[in-house]
């Protein structure tokens, strides 16, 4: 049976490059409800080109689908947040466009997460503003019991964590933050099996609670679901407010994002991504052929794998982009710099700082994700190094909370005892002060589909993203090297 | 007789001063000295560097300290040339303290002349190829006779966490304790204390046992240990530190008996 598949795939992804470039252009925005065949494959518009979406079990009838179809009482269904032209989330830009157009009457939209704060009057933009401006979702979670810290609210420009009926004194204590929506997509990679011991906890990690083996606790931005199934189950009851979602539809839903891969497919400066004898990793049917759990973190076989081809540079536009593209994907590799202070890579045994590449963190191949648990505090929510301006007391937006650890309790181990955030991260699940400001990080693929960055989307293109690890890092890109990094990361 | 039994204490005595001379404890901000290659990590105390340890892998022996961090050492002068610009010591314990210092934050250039000591991996990507980077061996198939083993967890100062390697040592215990269906699985954790150079004495957090027994017993269960075979024995009272013997005072000792 698994040779068949093997086969099934690789007799797919050699047919699908040539396809994919024949593919007419996908169907755009799909709302909760639609009906329907999504192709097998199929390529959507993006700024700088064309995001491929190829469905390895075949075409899919949205009619009736719970992946498609509304569940609850809001309207929504998974495709809302989900949607396979924005590679399989949304980016800011689709959520005004959808504003616009629907006089903010989508479930987008929707009153318990799609607005800063429920209690807002809805039908004004700006109650909607962080989901339009940043792409933000509302995330609602209670203070952990065992929480090693206190909590209390500095800055709430939204109002719900200081609300009577939402907030941290409300009769059930919430915590809001918010947080892009995840590319549904190349699940393989994402949902890879940990080993049993979590090298970043010293701990055992999370498990299957059908099966009871251990799960990668790599898909969401604090891994608080352990599968898919569970999380598709969590995110109908909570974002989409159904009562109730019955194990035939939840099955329906995981068999059907296990199906979807999504790369970059076209590039305007370097055109067809997914050709014979270009670099590898490129395109969506090198996601559905490749192999999950492969350690890329070497000079043999590197996390996206070579670009050799593409070095040898030349006169036209298109060579001179592919060029730059593979000294994007060398500095990615090989370029050393300082990775300091990070929680749960620095931490662990590895000294702090570290001589090492993006690629020490970023080490699963095909995603860049961490193939270990990816939960590290970079610091995009943490302040002094966050990603908003720099005045402890004022993210502008977004709430900030100060975190105090009990005297018991293992410091933050860069931050130390008191600690603002604009959002915990992790330690809202772990309730551990060293978790605070601990996110797992994201793949990299389909990225010019799916702006802006970062879990709380202050990176508004890619451009933002690489300045703040520049400057994160004191990496002394020169200008040159970020454009190469941004082509680079512009192409996955 | 007299004189014998004068003669044995004096050289006794000789033996001691020796040793108390090639044990150097004491805390101090690590100092992050680049090289061309890989960094390394020193300290200075009383006007001396030291050489501490230098950058590797999770795998290594020695796990180097951290800058916004003291780092407490323990260590023995070792006799030989200096290593990245200040004296070995061997063997060595580092402690990374658990609070933040801001004042630990320098990084020194690299200098013509300082080299770090050979690492298996260097600064960029590993370049161990798949042969010596293979996937871990086939787990040891244990088999009787089982007697009674012990396993012991050293702990870097005011921590419970548990580093890679010692995660090894509670799936070994684990392992044995599964495989000879041990009756009895005694944990015993410490808190230490350990002797400065200078006299002063440094005591872990009270609690601090009692995290480690917890941490340990919670994965040798999870590992699939029997819960009703382990046994906790959680001892606060510090030990007296004696300089020399103080790393091993921070320990969780795993007793499997069948």
């Amino acid at each position: 049976m698994r040779v068949v598949w093997v086969g099934a795939v690789a007799v797919l992804a050699a047919t699908a490059a040539l396809a994919l470039a024949q593919q007419t252009p996908g169907i755009g925005w799909i709302s909760a409800g639609a009906t329907g065949v999504l192709p097998a494959q199929a390529e959507y518009p993006t700024p700088t080109g064309r995001v491929g979406l190829l469905l390895s079990g075949g075409p899919v009838e949205m009619k009736g689908h719970p992946f498609f179809t509304p569940l609850g009482k809001n309207g929504r269904a998974c495709v809302t947040c989900h949607q396979p032209a924005y590679g399989m989330s949304f980016s800011a830009e689709a959520a005004r466009d959808l504003w616009k157009r629907t006089g903010g009457k989508d479930p987008l939209f929707a009153a318990v997460d799609g607005a800063n704060c429920p209690n807002l009057p809805q039908e004004q933009e700006k109650s909607h503003s962080l989901l339009l401006e940043r792409g933000l979702i509302r995330v609602f979670l209670p203070v952990p019991r065992n929480a090693e810290f206190t909590i209390n609210v500095v800055s709430d420009p939204t109002g719900c964590n200081t609300s009577p009926i939402y907030g941290l004194n409300s009769p059930t204590p919430t915590v809001s933050v918010y947080r892009r929506p995840r590319m549904a997509a190349n699940l393989k990679y994402v949902t890879n099996p940990a080993p049993r011991i979590v090298l970043k906890l010293g701990a055992l990690s999370d498990t299957d609670p059908a099966t009871g083996r251990p799960v990668g606790m790599n898909f969401m931005a604090d891994a608080r679901e352990a599968t898919l199934l569970t999380q598709a189950r969590s995110a109908m009851m909570g974002h989409g407010e159904a009562q109730s979602v019955s194990d035939e539809q939840l099955q329906k839903i995981v068999e059907f994002e296990n199906q979807v891969y999504v790369a970059q497919i076209f590039d305007r400066s370097a055109g067809s991504l997914a050709e014979p004898g270009g670099p590898p990793t490129l395109g969506p049917a090198a996601m559905a052929a490749h192999r999950p759990g492969v350690l890329g973190d070497n000079d043999y076989d590197s996390v996206f794998l070579s670009f050799e081809s593409w070095k040898k540079g030349g006169a036209s536009t298109q060579e001179q982009f592919r060029a730059s593209v593979a000294r994007g994907a060398d500095i990615f590799m090989f370029r050393q710099f300082w990775l300091r202070d990070v929680t749960h890579i620095n931490s662990i045994g590895l000294g702090n700082p570290l001589k090492r590449t993006c690629a020490t963190c970023h080490n699963h191949q095909m995603t860049g994700q961490d193939l270990s648990a990816g939960f590290v505090d970079l610091g995009t929510t943490n302040y002094p190094r966050w990603t908003e301006p720099p005045l402890y007391s004022d993210t502008r937006d977004l709430p900030v909370f100060k975190i105090t650890c009990k005297p018991e309790a293992q410091p933050h181990p860069y931050l130390g005892r008191v600690i603002y955030t604009s959002d915990p991260g992790r330690a809202l699940i772990s309730g551990r002060c060293a978790d605070v400001g601990s996110i797992v990080m994201q793949q990299f693929r389909g990225l010019s589909a799916r702006a802006p960055y970062y879990s709380n989307g202050s990176a508004k293109n890619l451009r933002e993203l690489v300045d703040y690890y520049d400057r994160r890092f004191d990496m002394k890109l020169s200008e040159a090297e970020k454009q190469d990094l941004i082509n680079f990361l512009g192409v996955l | 007789m007299k004189l014998r039994g004068l003669a044995v204490l004096i050289a006794m005595l000789l033996v001691m001063q020796t040793a108390a001379a090639q044990q150097l404890n004491f805390v101090a901000c690590p100092i992050v000295r680049d090289t061309r290659t890989v960094p390394c990590f020193i300290a200075e105390y009383e006007g001396e560097t030291y050489y501490l340890a230098v950058q590797q892998d999770i795998s290594a022996d020695q796990y180097p300290p951290q800058l916004l961090h003291d780092v407490l050492v323990e260590g023995t002068l070792e006799k030989g040339p200096r290593v990245c610009g200040g004296i070995p010591l061997k063997p060595v314990k580092l402690s990374v303290l658990p609070e933040v210092n801001a004042a630990c934050n320098t990084i020194l250039p690299a200098e013509p002349g300082i080299e770090a000591p050979p690492t298996r991996r260097p600064a960029g990507p590993s370049t161990r190829q798949p042969a010596a980077t293979a996937a871990p061996a086939a787990p040891v198939r244990l088999t009787p006779p089982f007697g009674e083993r012990e396993w012991k967890v050293l702990y870097d100062f005011d921590s419970a966490f548990l580093f890679s390697r010692d995660t090894r040592t509670v799936n070994q215990a684990a392992d044995y304790a599964i495989a000879a269906k041990a009756k009895r699985i005694e944990v015993v954790a410490r808190r230490g204390a350990t002797l400065l150079s200078n006299g002063k004495v440094l005591v872990e957090g009270e609690a601090i046992a009692a995290q480690r027994a917890e941490r340990v017993v919670t994965l040798l269960k999870g590992l699939g240990a029997d819960p009703a075979s382990v046994n906790v024995r959680v001892v606060s009272a510090p030990p007296q530190p004696d300089g020399r013997t103080d790393p091993e005072s921070r320990i969780v000792s795993i007793r499997v008996s069948p």
